[in-house]
């Protein structure tokens, strides 16, 4: 009963006006991202076929070819052009690319000379959507059609004989993982898994930060507001205020975690699922090799998860499970860690200073599972590397995944370990006189040193 | 009669400071009792060790016949402590904050609406105890608190600094309440304060504190005569001329 009116305090300053504001602009800010994203990428698929071209050489040969290029729908806009003031060319007639035929084109094509095609793009930043102007390379992939047809009819060859030299062996893709192999290459599973597990440590970040946080404030709160000797002093057990303010900051901590995931995948699926829908739709205007391509790509696409079950990548219901044990031993180590850090905030300054350690902890490991492999690192890095708690949380999906079974499990213990310790710790910390009379004071005196200097002076 | 508190050679010793040195003294029923002396002088670090708050290096204290060593849990059920500052979460209405201190001294609903009864009936906020307590002022926050310190009337209630911070007309009414208490309703209290001037008004006894050591204790009128003073300041500059102490 003492114990539930502990907890209900404890939620009841957690869960406020101000979280729930942070709750709605990170879901504003989700909504956002994933909207700008869709625009951007829809944006750049429907341009595509909105062609313009300058015909500097303008004879039967290239009228012929860019009025095939309108027949099939395209919408191709014609501007004169003269010398090679590229940048205003773009600038005059307001556009983002132009292609140019030069002077010479249909001479250099009688004379079987290879001819030139000139693509501009305007470039305005080095974001990766931005430059998704796919315009001019589409033009000149009809352009390039149109013109090896003509030679080929010249010469007589047929399409067959085209593609068989495009394409003179079949290359077939297999992956192997461990003992296990299937016909996916290995480049289109490393996608999926990017896109499966793009959201796991971001959240997992997400969580020991938050979790930290909210525990060290709560536990600096009662010690700048003077209302933790209150709360001492009461017949309620210490280990049952630092058990409250635990398990609070764990319940909370578990809302964010679901909220943060719900909002992340669906906005992730509506983003994904929307660029999917415009290509699909845009794939009617499209011609056949394009359309075809598409379809192959999306094939391949699809048996990758077939693909992926096979090589055993996929995860059962029993590995998540564990992969949730585990983000459950690292909430405990953020919660245990925190209440040390609490302990030794006297102001509201250094509450944010006592971050830094976990921050890094949480960091070092999160900038590494996005970038580099901790396995494959030499021994002394990876050991250095797993010495932190939190790494094990970043590698266990991928280490379950390839069947490191037991780094994972290695990993489970020590953090299992690294709690026990720091929760032995933090209760030895919280039971004993320090919870009052310990402080990191960056270089201040103590106020009890102060205190006796002064009384000394006096 | 039986003592509510009994101080038997308490010390603590820090890393570098001796901040309390074998205090000893005791308060019966009814009895108001100040420590006093200048900052620093080791008022807060005895008082936390009656507490329970912190543990003593030597000594013992009892509290309505529970050591604080053996005992820590029983004494809090029979102490309340308002320490030197304190303030109450910001974010709780008034009415809310007494719910939850009620909450933690006992689980009977009935006796917690006794409890929240009594310390609106004391604080007198009225009205105002349904706004948060951010939006309270210092002497608000004070009532707030000592109501709350003294709504399950404790065997003994332990008030460091009581009135510092506070105008007049607050420290004046604070007083008053406490004065009451004990006359009235037979509480014990164990106050400490820098301020010698304005104890000599509230308490039946003091004790003379400084650099950790208690010189003195007595009635406040025997100590003025015994030192041939006007007040308890110059008490206490005598008594530490005597000693040699600063």
């Amino acid at each position: 009963m003492k114990f539930f009116n502990l907890l209900q305090k404890e939620l009841k300053e957690l869960i406020n006006a101000q979280m729930i504001m942070g709750f709605v602009l990170v879901m504003v800010l989700f909504f956002v991202l994933s909207s700008v994203m869709t625009d951007t990428i829809s944006e750049a698929v429907k341009q595509e076929y909105n062609i313009t071209i300058s015909d500097q050489d303008d004879t039967e040969f290239t009228r012929n070819m860019l009025s095939e290029l309108e027949k099939d729908g395209n919408h191709i806009r014609r501007i004169d052009t003269e010398g090679d003031d590229y940048a205003a060319f773009l600038k005059d007639n307001d556009l983002k690319g132009l292609v140019i035929i030069p002077k010479g084109f249909t001479e250099s094509i009688e004379s079987s000379d290879k001819p030139e095609i000139i693509s501009i793009i305007s470039m305005k930043s080095a974001s990766m959507m931005s430059n998704l102007n796919t315009e001019n390379s589409g033009t000149i992939e009809v352009l390039r059609k149109y013109i090896s047809d003509s030679y080929s009819e010249n010469l007589g060859i047929s399409d067959d004989d085209i593609e068989f030299m495009e394409k003179p062996v079949t290359i077939t893709e297999k992956t192997v993982v461990n003992d296990r192999w299937a016909d996916v290459s290995a480049s289109s599973v490393t996608g999926r898994i990017m896109l499966q597990s793009a959201i796991l440590p971001i959240i997992i970040f997400i969580l020991i930060i938050m979790t930290s946080q909210m525990l060290v404030n709560a536990i600096a709160t009662e010690k700048i507001d003077k209302t933790l000797e209150t709360l001492l002093s009461a017949p309620v057990s210490r280990t049952a205020i630092i058990g409250a303010k635990m398990l609070a900051a764990a319940i909370v901590a578990m809302l964010q975690a679901v909220v943060y995931t719900v909002g992340f995948s669906t906005l992730m699926a509506k983003s994904m699922f929307s660029v999917s829908g415009d290509m699909m739709s845009n794939m009617e205007t499209m011609s056949d090799e394009v359309t075809n391509a598409m379809s192959e790509a999306t094939g391949s696409l699809m048996s990758v998860s077939e693909g992926m079950t096979r090589l055993g990548l996929s995860l059962s219901i029993a590995d998540y499970l564990l992969v949730g044990v585990q983000l459950f031993l690292t909430i405990l180590i953020c919660l245990s860690v925190s209440i040390m850090l609490g302990a030794l905030v006297n102001d509201s300054k250094s509450s944010q200073t006592i971050m830094l350690p976990l921050m890094m902890a949480a960091m070092i490991p999160y900038f590494i599972s996005l970038f580099a492999d901790v396995n494959s690192m030499p021994m002394a890095l990876r050991v250095l590397i797993y010495a932190i708690p939190f790494t094990h949380t970043f590698t266990a999906m991928p280490n379950l995944m390839f069947g490191h079974n037991g780094v994972f499990w290695f990993g489970i213990i020590y953090q299992l370990l690294f709690f026990l310790v720091c929760m032995f710790f933090a209760l030895k910390l919280f039971n004993s006189d320090k919870i009052l009379t310990v402080s990191l004071n960056f270089g201040q005196k103590s106020k009890l040193r102060k205190n006796q200097k002064q009384y000394t002076d006096e | 009669m039986e003592k509510v508190l009994e101080v038997k050679g308490l010390s603590k010793q820090y890393a570098k400071v001796l901040a309390a040195d074998k205090v000893s003294f005791d308060i019966s029923p009814g009895e108001i009792f100040a420590l006093i002396g200048p900052n620093g002088a080791g008022k807060t670090t005895t008082i936390r060790m009656i507490s329970t708050l912190l543990t003593p290096t030597d000594g013992d204290a009892i509290v309505a016949g529970y050591s604080i060593k053996k005992d820590p849990a029983k004494v809090r059920e029979s102490i309340t402590y308002l320490p030197d500052e304190a303030g109450a979460y910001k974010t709780m209405t008034g009415i809310g904050y007494l719910k939850f201190m009620a909450g933690l001294f006992t689980s009977d609903p009935k006796q917690m609406n006794e409890y929240i009864e009594r310390a609106k009936s004391i604080n007198g906020l009225g009205e105002r105890l349904n706004d948060k307590i951010g939006s309270y002022s210092r002497g608000m926050i004070r009532k707030l608190l000592l109501s709350r310190a003294v709504m399950n009337r404790p065997k003994l209630a332990i008030l460091d600094e009581p009135t510092s911070g506070l105008d007049v007309l607050n420290a004046i009414e604070i007083r008053k309440t406490i004065k009451r208490l004990a006359a009235e309703e037979k509480m014990s209290f164990l106050l400490s304060s820098h301020n010698m001037l304005e104890i000599e008004f509230v308490s039946d006894r003091v004790g003379i504190i400084a650099k950790g050591h208690l010189l003195v204790t007595g009635a406040t009128a025997e100590l003025k005569e015994r030192y041939n003073a006007e007040n308890l300041e110059e008490v206490f500059e005598r008594v530490v001329k005597d000693n040699e102490i600063l």
